[in-house]
């Protein structure tokens, strides 16, 4: 039986020579939380999950689980399972023997390694392959060798490295939807690393957003979708992404070039109080209507627009090169140079401060 | 338009016939060396009249026969396992070093480990001949008092001295075929809760069995052909020092030595033609990215 497991990230630095790969990392992992860590490559976010389990050591700072100290704890102590990117099957080893592997290191006895692998193979819908060479499998079903491996020795913690970015696409969205199941049905405290925001809207409890070393946020999927803190985060969930315009505000309205719309409700107060007179205009592509005719909104002409089936994307040119993407309901008929109004929905618009790219709500 | 791949090309023909001329004087001397073994007479002066079958020079080198008059005999099938005895020392001890501290070179950070790299290849540099003259006084030194110890001790010697000039190049080749394995590998290993002599033995050493091979083959083949060591240290014969002794003496029958000379250089033909593939092979699958 696995016991309670959260992990607690204080203040962990990693450096490699000058390079500072991880800054000054906090993070609390509740127990049986699904926590994804979202960022760009080379963001770091592999660096923490292998500084999490033990590959490497913390320049400084601390790692808890469950409220002991484990910085200096070897991996293999720290009972964690880890789904590499690669996979990581040993060659010369059938699929048996793979994930019998950590079980014969810790000297089980052969009946109990038996069981425990038929078990987690009978889990993940492997059973049938045991006697295979992991390179008679299919990448799909490589991926489950190494999920089993990690799972038979049942750990505190499963470690995963972008275990579905070698799966082709459609593969990828069945597996998705697999892993989850399987993450809460054991109850598993998870960490999942990711670069694809589509993977962990739709995985995790939690996402923590990382670029440069750095944990921008940490939130459940809707709260760093609908409230995203900085203009990096708004920007890399979604697709295609948030729409980000320079605009300036003028007494009660925002000026964005030729067009003027009111400072939206929610932040009327705020402004006032910070008195910004700069701003970064953001509204996510399906939170605007597409309007011929007069009303307040953003003036543009159709520069673009690619029908998806369900629905299209129009891009729109607001001013000469700057662009704004916009789905449109399919039957709409666009002609390229039309004349058109973009109305962006006021609850969903963000106002992003200019300098720092924080979203004004988020300011003291 | 034909592919480029598969477009015949033309000048082949001349290839092949220009590397045929050019090896052709190599493939001459080991042709006559064979052919005169089974001859009568040696087969130097290229007329096919001199060329009398016989296999009784077979015969006399496994009785040890080595003058047709005279009563000279040697154990030859002692001398082979003399050699033996060399060649498979050498090979073992190049494996084992090599394979350790190529990984170590491979995968751990230590001081010194760029300079010991450099060193290295600059021992690799040195020919084995110049450095005999130390060799032979740390020889002289270590040299047994014990009588009944003495032989044990020259082949004991002759085979760390034989190892140890190989050993350079093949730490490097180890090195080398560790530096391909990626570290997920290892890293999984060790979170699987194997110590790092564990992952050497049980995840790496099986994914580089090529290489293994390899360095195990060129100890092989180095202890094997060895002369100038194995002349300088070991008190018993090996095929080479055998061969070189009686090469010149008078009694000597040459097609005779010419058998014994297809002998010694039976291993080198056997493995590079079973060992081709074996060393070209390598693992795949398993891993991605």
């Amino acid at each position: 039986m696995m016991g309670m497991v959260g992990i607690t990230l204080e203040e962990i630095t990693k450096k490699f020579g000058n390079f500072t790969a991880l800054n000054k990392i906090n993070l609390k992992i509740e127990d049986k939380e699904f926590m994804a860590l979202l960022g760009p490559s080379g963001s770091g976010k592999s660096t923490l999950l292998y500084t999490i389990a033990g590959i490497y050591k913390p320049s400084s700072g601390k790692i808890y689980f469950n409220g002991k100290d484990v910085t200096e704890t070897p991996p293999k102590d720290r009972n964690v399972g880890l789904v590499f990117q690669n996979w990581a099957l040993y060659p010369h080893m059938r699929v048996f023997k793979n994930i019998a592997f950590p079980l014969e290191l810790k000297k089980s006895s052969r009946n109990e390694i038996e069981k425990k692998v038929r078990e987690v193979a009978k889990m993940l819908h492997i059973d049938h392959l045991l006697d295979r060479y992991p390179w008679q499998l299919s990448g799909g079903q490589q991926q489950r060798v190494a999920i089993a491996r990690a799972l038979v020795k049942e750990p505190d913690v499963l470690l995963l490295d972008e275990p579905l970015s070698n799966l082709d696409a459609l593969l990828r969205l069945e597996v998705r939807a697999e892993l989850k199941r399987l993450q809460k049905e054991l109850g598993i405290t998870t960490i999942y690393v990711t670069h694809d925001q589509a993977e962990a809207l739709a995985m995790a409890d939690r996402i923590a957003i990382i670029r440069e070393g750095k944990i921008l946020q940490v939130g459940d999927p809707d709260e760093v979708y609908y409230k995203p803190m900085y203009k990096f985060v708004a920007g890399f969930l979604g697709s295609p992404p948030m729409n980000f315009i320079h605009a300036e505000v003028e007494g009660g309205n925002i000026r964005i070039y030729q067009s003027k719309i009111s400072v939206p409700k929610q932040y009327r107060e705020i402004i006032k109080r910070l008195e910004i007179t700069e701003v970064l205009f953001g509204f996510r592509p399906h939170d605007a209507e597409i309007i011929r005719g007069e009303r307040e909104g953003i003036k543009g002409e159709v520069y673009s627009f690619e029908p998806l089936g369900r629905e299209q994307i129009v891009t729109i040119a607001v001013n000469g090169d700057v662009f704004v993407k916009v789905f449109a309901p399919e039957g709409e008929h666009f002609s390229f140079g039309e004349k058109v109004t973009i109305v962006p929905n006021e609850e969903r618009i963000i106002l992003f401060d200019k300098k720092t790219e924080k979203a004004l709500e988020y300011f003291p | 338009m034909r592919d480029v791949e598969t477009r015949p090309r033309r000048n082949e023909w001349f290839i092949i016939v220009a590397i045929i001329l050019v090896s052709l004087p190599l493939i001459l001397g080991f042709l006559l060396l064979i052919l005169s073994s089974f001859s009568e007479d040696m087969i130097t002066n290229l007329s096919p009249n001199s060329f009398r079958p016989t296999i009784e020079n077979w015969i006399n080198v496994f009785q040890g026969k080595l003058a047709i008059t005279g009563g000279i005999r040697q154990n030859i099938l002692k001398i082979t396992f003399n050699t033996l005895i060399v060649a498979l020392g050498v090979s073992g001890i190049v494996t084992l070093i090599s394979t350790l501290a190529g990984y170590s070179l491979s995968r751990m950070k230590f001081q010194g480990r760029k300079l010991m790299m450099l060193l290295l290849l600059m021992l690799h540099a040195f020919p084995g001949v110049a450095l005999i003259v130390g060799v032979y006084l740390f020889y002289r030194l270590t040299f047994p008092q014990d009588p009944s110890m003495v032989r044990l001790y020259s082949f004991f010697y002759v085979v760390l001295a034989r190892a140890a000039l190989e050993i350079p190049m093949s730490v490097w080749l180890m090195k080398g075929f560790f530096d391909t394995i990626p570290w997920e590998f290892e890293w999984s290993g060790i979170i699987d809760g194997a110590s790092r002599i564990k992952v050497w033995r049980k995840i790496m050493l099986p994914l580089i069995k090529p290489g293994i091979l390899a360095v195990a083959l060129f100890g092989f083949l180095a202890g094997w052909q060895d002369l100038i060591y194995v002349r300088t240290f070991l008190i018993d014969k090996t095929l080479a020092t055998f061969i070189e002794a009686n090469i010149e003496a008078e009694y000597s029958h040459m097609p005779l030595i010419a058998a014994a000379g297809t002998l010694y250089l039976l291993p080198t033909i056997i493995f590079f033609l079973t060992a081709q593939q074996l060393l070209l092979q390598g693992y795949s699958g398993g891993i991605k990215g």
